[in-house]
């Protein structure tokens, strides 16, 4: 019997923690474990897409039991509709895992008798598993073979007997295919070419043909169908499963939620921190209310469950008193409120986190990613071996920040002048290839016949564009050649070099295309498109030969070898690479090259001061993150920096070195961690503006939200005069009842940092004598009760131990790595990555770890076509 | 006497080549009184078998008969030798077809084609300024190996003459500036062949069949978007003659790559396929009106074509056959295809379909060869009498079981060329193909001959006035 507890844990957990005891999830189609005991259906419980249910024709003919149905006479089990998602599914991926728990009436039944089908009629198939007396028989279709399937595949004989028996049929991408009785492979047969030619109206089947004719009986306990050939290993972890083996979901979006909770997560929870908790959250809890958190709001009558008269909100926002000064909540804003309490208020988690909801419209849309102009340089050097950074940098237009990174994929979008410079940088990149030497990695042959060349451009562009080629493309990539040599008078590599040239400005080399259609629910990412997202979050550039290899032989589903593989990433320099980018992208060094102080201020400001600082900064990251694997959040206190003796001199370091260099911050009282880094407090300007550090730490670091102040207010920097320091200036604003509300949270945080002046030199007085503090409280968004620190040293080890800052970092990350803002739908999935990073050591790697394993990466959001 | 090139001929063009008139008046050859040597091949695939080249012009032959007193058509035209052990007969015998060698290489012929023989005698320092040296163009989807639709070849078996394939290509080459031969035009054209096969890519993700999202989607149509600005900025194509004609439409039919999805056939709708043929003729033939061009080839189909051609096809207003290759062939992909046709051929058979299916391709030939008839010349002979126009195409039998069947009785049908051969008569030649083109290059005046020079040469003398 299903364990459910396992399930359970299975569905709160982490995919690493509910692995090897259950049975293979990851790249499931359709699953039929026959848990109903009676009734005329037999329900896909995959979870995966639009259930393909199965109706018994002759329900006279099954006997049912709760994880079992006997097959006694004449009838089909057969599918209404056609079994579009098992073949959108194999076609995918090239690659099918057929699956049965069985035990057969008889041996003597033949035809084959067919015991899983997805066919027409008993000439006409995709694939069908059958018992042909003792032997099992597949007949799966595909270019070489008949539209029967034939020639089949068949089991040694005595395969089948009659007991209970566990049988598996894997064909994988490269045609080798395998059956497996009870976790022993029995047969291997090479079935290649491929199958895009499957009919998707064809329906699946259990016990006959769907044309009849071709009755198989006996008992199934289990069937499964998969998009992948599962490995060896994988097929003897379903048998040792056994019959009633629960299967490990992949999917935390495979929690069902109530209407209720789900009313309350999509749209209630949104609402309240939209309109309530500006006001009525833990910290400000104006009239001591607190709605942010379900133990005080479904206390004391402001919200009752299920009794709209009893609930004190309710009646506040009906008549428009809530919210006080602000605009009432729309009609259709009302009418979900109210019927959210007549429901029964249900409140998942324990807190409403306003920065949860900060973004909710466009993130339901999904949006292609066009490689950044770094990624497209990567890309370049990583496939055919040239360096195109200056020419790339110097033609391409910068990609710009949209939400703290300039890898949005929203805003990632493409004006002339990028088409332009592809076509410019295609040019040239050929130029600079030896296009010979390049072709003879995937063919010997110069021949530009169709035969050799179609392979050769096969080869060429799976290598190129990331994953194999679909027949339109490998047509258009040959329109090319055939029009070149039509004129008679181009040579091998000239012709080669064209077809490289519109591969490099195909949307699969400039984009990350992904197959984003589906019935709007979530689906497994297919192996060529995981093993790009490994990639581009890992390193920022496409697979190399081993990933796309692993992804060829349908492997990465296998959660050995997808942990090997990122292991193997994470130990590559370009992982180094690709988090400094997060780095600079996440404190905009950019900025610092930009930077104009005013020179009667600053005078010692220089451009390459600025260019010390980013460079400090990046060691610091690298030193912290690579060479001593420390979890990201001691960025903010680690006592150590690199420096050049010009920035050593601006920030008052003891310094022996000639060049950039290590120094040890141990026993300093004013440095260690990124906030005390020019980089970064550079952030508030001439004025070293305590709103700017202060909403930086705020949004940063502590994952807070601060609505935009009023239009009304006047937001130019105070300037510090003899007895008015930037704390004076912020404490002003703190008392004052129209701003404090807002800059109490946030101006404080960086009342530590006031000793550092606008470009980041440290000092006790400022320009005007006015003496300087760095004592303050810190106060953690989601919490009431501020926390004092007496000077910036403590507020760093305070920011450092914060799990606040710890979420936020994976957050910051987890955006970078999808390119896109993350959203309430995505709290769950992000939960779990940070859960399970901080488990592994918070670390850079155990984050990207998490990251890759989640279903933010694992799983592709689908589009309702 | 003024060069008379008729001005409806010029304007209608199937109602799509828009030519102006005064362009025309421009570009007429009225200064010259003499008559100017040309030699165009004229080329169709999958051809006619030899027991249907017997029964005269009442079947097969039927669209050429309005012409016939102005054409020589033999029969028993061999070429056997030109056949290679283990190639495809379909590109040997599309090869043979005006050079009587088979191919030598991917892109390479055995030997030139007659048209560039008698070119090089006539002008071996190239053609007069202005003047386009050969011109090739044609409507042809089987791609993968060049002799299968190109057929004009230098003497040392390249091709002549880049393959038009559009008729704007066509367009551009003859009456734009984008193409003069010069090295950085035939890398613009190449470019513009990769920006082709990248917008049907950007297409492809912005189409009914896209993996993507609605918002990826609109993403990617906006880069295509621009692609076409781009396209538009940086090949906006230059016309060096005021008033001259206008630039045709757009092709409507597959080209490149997606017009030959390997090997297995394309769909194909009758009326689509004949406005895109006659625009390309009507093309070529005020190409050689207005004398740009005296010399090159035009290829109707490819050899060994595999096209699912639909629609009625009528022959002065009676129907002859409702194409529907796919449903009468009860097959899908390449075995649905009018090539299998010529695979089922059986000479005691009725042949209904292929015979449809030839007697449409000649009826279109004709519709060319006609055009070219419209134009009177200094010696009051059309454009058509005139020139050397040798028709021909790949094979007698498409069985591909019997070498001497394959590429034996390959049919063949010239024009006068200004009296220097027999015309208005079906001539049983019953000889070898390279002996056929060299008493034609005999006849023409041309210095070289086709073949290994220590090849006894047989003249033909009876296709000779």
């Amino acid at each position: 019997m299903m364990s459910y507890r396992f399930v359970f844990l299975c569905l709160l957990g982490v995919i690493v923690d509910c692995g090897a005891a259950g049975r293979v999830g990851r790249d499931l189609l359709a699953l039929y474990d026959f848990k109903y005991k009676s009734g005329a259906v037999v329900a896909d419980r995959s979870g995966v897409g639009s259930p393909l249910n199965l109706r018994i024709t002759n329900p006279r003919a099954v006997r049912r039991a709760a994880g079992w149905l006997e097959l006694r006479g004449e009838t089909t089990i057969r599918s209404d509709k056609p079994a579009t998602k098992i073949v959108k599914g194999v076609q995918k991926n090239g690659a099918v895992t057929i699956e049965a728990w069985i035990k057969t009436a008889s041996l003597k039944q033949s035809g084959p008798a067919r015991i899983v089908t997805l066919s027409k009629n008993s000439n006409e198939r995709n694939f069908t598993l059958g018992q042909d007396g003792d032997r099992f028989e597949v007949r799966f279709r595909t270019r070489r073979t008949s539209k029967n399937g034939i020639p089949a595949t068949t089991s040694s004989r005595r395969a089948v007997v009659p007991k209970l028996t566990h049988v598996v049929y894997t064909r994988a991408r490269s045609g080798t295919a395998r059956i497996f009785v009870n976790g022993r492979q029995v047969a291997q047969k090479n079935v290649p070419d491929h199958v895009r030619q499957w009919d998707n109206q064809y329906r699946f089947a259990l016990g006959n043909e769907l044309s009849g004719g071709r009755q198989w009986k006996g008992t199934y306990h289990l069937v499964a169908i998969y998009s992948r050939d599962l490995s060896a290993r994988e097929v003897l972890q379903n048998f040792r499963a056994g019959v009633s083996g629960a299967t490990e979901t992949v999917s935390v979006a495979a929690k069902e939620l109530s209407a209720g909770e789900k009313l309350f997560e999509d749209k209630v929870a949104a609402l309240i921190s939209e309109h309530c908790l500006e006001c009525h959250d833990t910290a400000t809890r104006k009239g001591k209310v607190d709605l942010s958190r379900k133990k005080t709001a479904l206390a004391h009558d402001l919200i009752v469950p299920g009794n709209l008269k009893k609930s004190l909100v309710w009646e506040l926002v009906e008549s428009d008193e809530m919210p006080s000064e602000r605009p009432p909540l729309k009609p259709e804003e009302k009418e979900l409120l109210k019927r959210w309490i007549a429901g029964g208020a249900q409140w998942t988690g324990e807190l409403i986190d306003p920065a949860n909801y900060s973004h909710s419209s466009d993130a339901k849309q999904l949006w292609v990613q066009r490689l950044t102009v770094p990624e497209y340089i990567e890309t370049v050097r990583a496939t055919v071996g040239v360096d195109i950074t200056k020419e790339a940098k110097k033609w391409l237009p910068p990609d710009l920040r949209a939400d703290g990174f300039s890898n949005t994929a929203y805003n990632l979008n493409v004006d002339l002048m990028h088409v332009g410079a592809y076509a410019k940088l295609a040019g040239i990149i050929v130029e600079k290839m030896d296009v010979q030497q390049f072709t003879r990695r995937f063919s010997r042959s110069k021949l530009l016949v169709d035969k050799d060349n179609r392979a050769l451009i096969e080869n060429i562009g799976k290598w190129l564009l990331r994953g194999p080629l679909q027949e339109h493309e490998i047509v258009a990539y040959r329109g090319i050649v055939t029009t070149i040599m039509a004129s008679g008078t181009s040579s091998f590599e000239e012709t080669m070099g064209y077809v490289i040239e519109a591969m490099l400005q195909s949307p699969r080399f400039i984009y990350r295309a992904e197959s984003q259609r589906g019935d709007g629910s979530v689906y497994p990412a297919n192996d060529f498109e995981l093993a790009s997202r490994l990639s581009y979050i890992i390193w920022g550039g496409p697979p190399d030969q081993e990933l796309l290899k692993t992804a060829d032989e349908s492997s990465l589903g296998d959660p050995e070898i997808l942990s090997h593989q990122v292991k193997r990433m994470l130990q590559d320099k370009r992982a180094i690479s690709r988090s400094q980018q997060f780095i600079s992208e996440w404190l905009n060094l950019g900025r610092l090259s930009n930077m104009r102080p005013n020179p009667r201020k600053f005078p010692n400001w220089s451009r390459e001061l600025g260019e010390d600082m980013r460079r400090e900064t990046l060691a610091f990251f690298e030193d912290v993150v690579w060479k001593q694997k420390r979890p990201l959040a001691d960025l903010l206190n680690a006592k150590l920096t690199y420096v050049t003796p010009r920035l050593a001199r601006h920030y008052g370091l003891a310094y022996d070195g000639k060049t950039f260099g290590r120094v040890d911050l141990s026993k300093s009282k004013s440095r260690g961690g990124l906030l005390t880094q020019g980089s970064v407090l550079t952030i508030g300007g001439d004025e070293a503006s305590m709103v700017t550090r202060g909403l930086f730490v705020m949004h940063d670091l502590l994952r807070g939200v601060v609505k935009d102040p009023p239009p009304s207010v006047n937001v130019a920097p105070i300037s510090t005069k003899p007895g008015l320091t930037q704390r004076g200036v912020a404490e002003g604003r703190i008392k004052d009842a129209s701003c404090g509300g807002c800059h109490s949270k946030f101006e404080p945080l960086a009342f530590g940092l006031e000793k550092y002046d606008g470009i980041g030199a440290f000092h006790e007085k400022d320009e005007h004598g006015n003496r300087l503090r760095e004592d303050g409280e810190v106060l953690i968004p989601g919490t009431g009760k501020p926390v004092a620190y007496q000077n910036a040293m403590q507020l760093m080890d305070l920011l450092a131990g914060s799990d606040r800052v710890k979420e936020c970092l994976t957050w910051k990350l987890t955006q970078f790595a999808l390119g896109r803002p993350l959203t309430s739908k995505d709290v769950r999935a992000v939960d779990n990555i940070h859960q399970s990073a901080q488990k592994n050591g918070g670390t850079y790697a155990s984050v990207i770890t998490a990251i890759v394993n989640s279903d933010l990466v694992q799983m592709t959001r689908t589009e309702k076509q | 006497m003024k060069n008379q090139i008729n001005r409806r001929t010029a304007l209608t063009g199937l109602g799509s080549a828009m030519v102006g008139l005064p362009f025309l008046e421009e570009m007429a050859t009225a200064k010259s009184t003499e008559v100017p040597i040309r030699a165009f091949n004229v080329f169709f695939g999958l051809g006619i078998p030899a027991p249907l080249q017997t029964e005269g012009f009442s079947d097969v032959f039927e669209p050429l008969k309005p012409l016939r007193e102005k054409l020589l058509i033999m029969r028993n035209v061999d070429h056997i030798r030109a056949d290679e052990r283990g190639i495809n007969a379909h590109f040997d015998g599309a090869s043979a077809s005006f050079t009587a060698e088979g191919p030598a290489g991917e892109a390479k012929s055995g030997g030139p084609s007659i048209d560039q023989v008698i070119r090089r005698t006539y002008h071996p320092k190239g053609m007069p300024a202005g003047m386009v040296p050969t011109l090739c163009a044609g409507t042809f989807f089987r791609r993968s190996r060049v002799s299968r639709y190109v057929h004009s070849y230098n003497p040392d078996g390249t091709v002549a003459a880049m393959m038009q394939e559009k008729p704007r290509d066509l367009f551009e080459r003859v009456f734009g500036t984008i193409d003069t031969g010069h090295a950085d035009a035939r890398k613009t054209r190449f470019k513009r062949s990769v920006l082709d096969a990248m917008v049907d890519q950007y297409r492809f993700y912005t189409g009914a069949n896209s993996p993507l999202g609605s918002a990826s989607k609109a993403r990617v149509r906006e880069h295509l978007e621009r692609i076409r600005e781009f396209e538009e900025r940086a090949y906006k194509m230059k016309h060096d003659a005021k008033g001259g004609p206008k630039l045709p439409p757009r092709s409507k039919l597959a080209h490149g790559g997606p017009a030959d999805p390997g090997g297995e056939g394309i769909d194909m709708r009758l009326q689509d396929l004949t406005e895109e043929w006659r625009l390309l003729a009507d093309l070529y033939a005020l190409a050689v009106q207005t004398d740009r061009v005296r010399f090159g080839a035009i290829t109707f189909l490819a050899a060994g074509e595999r096209l699912r051609i639909t629609g009625d096809y009528k022959y002065e207003g009676r129907l002859i056959h409702r194409f529907d290759d796919a449903r009468e062939l009860n097959a899908s992909g390449s075995k649905g295809c009018s090539h299998e046709w010529w695979h089922k051929f059986h000479e005691k058979k009725n042949n209904k379909q292929l015979r449809a299916h030839a007697h449409m391709k000649l009826n279109e030939v004709a519709y060319f060869m006609k055009r070219l008839d419209e134009s009177k010349e200094a010696n009051g002979k059309s454009i058509l009498e005139n020139s050397l126009l040798t028709v021909s195409t790949e094979s007698g039998d498409g069985r591909h079981s019997d070498v001497k069947r394959e590429l034996s009785g390959v049919f063949h049908a010239i024009s006068g060329a200004n009296g220097r051969f027999k015309t208005n008569q079906i001539m049983d030649v019953k000889s070898e193909g390279i002996d056929v083109y060299n008493t034609m290059l005999s006849a023409m005046g041309a210095k070289g001959r086709l073949g290994p020079k220590e090849r006894q040469h047989r003249a033909v003398d009876g296709i000779r006035t």
